[in-house]
């Protein structure tokens, strides 16, 4: 036990020193006795001195000098180098543990840096915006997200304090929130992002647990729920007009039944009056409830298609007969614009019939006295495109984008005149929808208005 | 800490309350637009509602300021940080009062249909101003001169659609004597959006003043 220290000593110096003790005993005997003069100790001792330093240079100098040149590189990164000294001496030893420590190290980094790719592609992947923030306020990082919402770019974003990078009151107020009680917040907020209008963000605001002084700091995650709130608003809009919608008719015919009630029952011709107003009601409700029912089969699709492959010009023919009494009332010229050859589509006869009645009924109704509505269908690389285009009141641009929404109305009393509830052109996307095709719509105000639609053929390779 | 580092932190913080305060005007101005465009008289009073909030940023922010100075005397560039900041603050202080103007200006048109034909310039000029101001405040927390100029070269476009609303409202009173009153809104409102995008211009000047001290009339 007591002897451990000794262990630590290994027996190279030992017997290199008593090596070199033995040499200069021997020198001092001969000097002593006179056998050797000092010139030829000196003969003697400057080989045998190069010889011990050439020695030392090649064992011990040398590989030191690569040991140093190797550990300045590994402290500029570069952990791949390898020390090719394989002898059994201490030296060797330390290029060992110097190999050791470096495939260590890279080992530790691997492993970091793999730790936060994967950290990095989680974030990168996230459909949500996050941004990293230190303790004093400053952008640690953000993910692509957040750079496509407000159009920056990471690398000029960090270290800035976020008023400068997300210039908003609100986030900024929930960020010093968060940093201040420690407590995790949440908030909705207003944001202007790249676009000309703001977006709705729910925000998450999570303060990072430390106690360092680099630690700390909080996270914010921005959920946009933009189209989660206009859905929203679309959806009370529809229940209002639904509930408007039926309690008008429901009303009058009320009002109507109880003035019968009250006596008018007895004067036969004011009855028959009401109760035909009391019919015409019933019948717009039936028509209204019909139409919905319609609309939600459609869209929950659970309408059972009969899929099969439609010639068109049969069914606007068809269709197109449909209206000519119609058009003839209103003296509009009804003009079909269609090739005899068109190829056909694939899916559903009556429902493409009904796309084709609630446009054309629409460009009758709007389109006055003497004007023209004309339907033309061709063929557009792999898409039949039917084109219905009227000479009618047209629609306003900022009307346009909305006209295929349910209940909605370009003018509510002109359209409730003509007996329109704004649910025909919802059908019609629908349906256009459906068939895998595209509706879309051009209009100038006081010109007309084209609505058009397309079709993916039932054998495009045929052609 | 030093009296350098304390002040430096300082004129920090004052860049922060500029930006702050910087965000409600910019959304005050989209608001004000926006509920003239939908007549939203609910909208309009929560715009007016939101600039007393900003007169007490912008008093305190000024305040601030001035304390700035008095007690640390800055000099050079210093000076100017502090001197633009309260010239910046007193641009947006007049923005968030035309926001307010406008919002009074839908208040008095609001139970009426507007008929008058032109009010899709109002929001492009809107926006417009919007982007001028957000591009103005990039510019000064970048200190970015080019970014400036470019910002006060849209100065004109609004000038010029200014100039095409003027006109035509003009011609819609001449034309129809019931819209007068309307046009006569609409022509405030749209006098206010382009003074907002003065006050614009005004931020860019700022900012090309703080970086090279040079002064340029860039309206």
């Amino acid at each position: 036990m007591k002897l451990n220290f000794l262990r630590g000593i290994s027996w190279r110096p030992v017997v290199s020193y008593f090596f070199l003790m033995a040499i200069f005993f021997a020198l001092l005997q001969l000097y002593a006795a006179k056998k050797l003069s000092v010139l030829g100790a000196l003969f003697i001792i400057l080989p045998l001195s190069v010889l011990l330093a050439w020695l030392l240079y090649q064992r011990v100098i040398g590989p030191l000098n690569e040991i140093i040149a190797a550990a300045r590189d590994m402290a500029r990164g570069n952990l791949d180098r390898e020390l090719h000294i394989y002898t059994q001496d201490e030296i060797g030893e330390l290029a060992r543990s110097i190999n050791d420590m470096a495939r260590q190290l890279r080992n530790t980094i691997d492993m970091i840096t793999e730790e936060r790719n994967r950290a990095r592609a989680i974030l990168d992947s996230m459909a949500d915006g996050v941004i990293a923030l230190d303790r004093e306020g400053r952008v640690l990082l953000i993910n692509p997200v957040v750079e496509e919402i407000f159009d920056l770019r990471q690398e000029t974003c960090l270290g800035k304090k976020i008023l400068g990078v997300i210039r908003n009151y609100d986030v900024e107020r929930l960020l010093r929130k968060a940093l201040e009680t420690q407590k995790p917040t949440s908030e909705e907020v207003k944001i202007f992002g790249a676009g000309p209008d703001p977006r709705i963000f729910r925000l998450h605001a999570t303060p990072l647990k430390g106690s360092g002084r680099e630690t700390g700091g909080v996270v914010v995650v921005l959920r946009d729920i933009t189209e989660r709130k206009k859905l929203e608003q679309m959806r009370t809009e529809f229940v209002a007009n639904v509930s408007h919608e039926l309690r008008t008719p429901l009303t009058s015919i009320k009002g109507f039944l109880e003035t019968l009630l009250d006596g008018a029952m007895n004067d036969p011709k004011t009855s028959r009056q009401f109760l035909e107003i009391m019919s015409q009601e019933t019948e717009r409700l039936t028509r209204l409830v019909d139409e919905l029912l319609d609309l939600s089969k459609i869209e929950e699709r659970r309408v059972v298609h009969r899929w099969q492959p439609v010639n068109l010009v049969d069914i606007i023919n068809r269709v197109a007969s449909l209206f000519r009494p119609q058009a003839k009332e209103k003296a509009l010229t009804l003009s079909l614009e269609v090739p005899r050859d068109l190829p056909s589509v694939y899916g559903d006869p009556d429902m493409l019939a009904q796309v084709l009645i609630n446009l054309l009924d629409n460009a009758i109704k709007y389109t006055p006295p003497w004007g023209s509505v004309t339907i033309r269908a061709m063929v557009l690389e792999d898409q039949l495109r039917v084109e219905v285009e009227d000479t009618g009141l047209g629609i306003p641009a900022e009307s346009l984008p909305r006209v295929f929404e349910r209940f909605y109305r370009v003018d509510k009393a002109r359209s409730r005149e003509l007996g329109g509830f704004g649910i025909g052109l919802a059908i019609v996307k629908h349906i256009i929808r459906a068939h895998g095709g595209k509706i879309e719509v051009e209009s100038t105000p006081g010109k007309g208005s084209l609505f058009y639609f397309t079709l993916p053929l039932a054998e495009p390779a045929s052609r | 800490m030093s009296p350098r580092s304390s002040f430096d932190k300082a004129l920090a913080e004052l860049q922060q309350d500029i930006l702050r305060m910087a965000s409600l005007v910019e959304q005050a101005i989209y608001d004000a637009v926006q509920s003239l465009v939908k007549l939203d008289v609910a909208g309009a009073a929560q715009v007016i509602m939101g600039d007393e909030m900003i007169d007490e940023l912008y008093l305190e922010i000024e305040d601030k300021c001035v304390k700035l100075i008095a007690t640390q005397q800055p000099i050079a560039r210093d000076l100017r940080v502090a001197i633009t900041g309260i010239k910046i603050l007193l641009s947006l202080e007049r923005m968030a009062d035309h926001a307010v103007d406008i919002a009074r200006a839908t208040m008095c048109l609001s139970g009426q249909p507007l008929t008058v034909k032109c009010l899709e310039y109002i929001p492009q000029m809107g926006r417009l101003a919007q982007q001028m101001v957000k591009d103005g405040l990039d510019a000064y927390v970048n200190g970015d001169v080019q970014k400036a100029k470019e910002m006060c070269a849209l100065d004109d476009e609004v000038d010029y659609i200014f100039a095409k609303v003027f006109r035509e409202l003009i011609n819609g009173m001449m034309e129809n004597p019931k819209t007068v009153m309307q046009s006569a809104y609409l022509l405030y409102v749209s006098r206010y959006l382009e003074r907002i995008a003065d006050h614009a211009t005004n931020i860019g000047e700022a900012v090309i003043y703080l970086v090279t001290g040079e002064r340029r009339e860039l309206n």
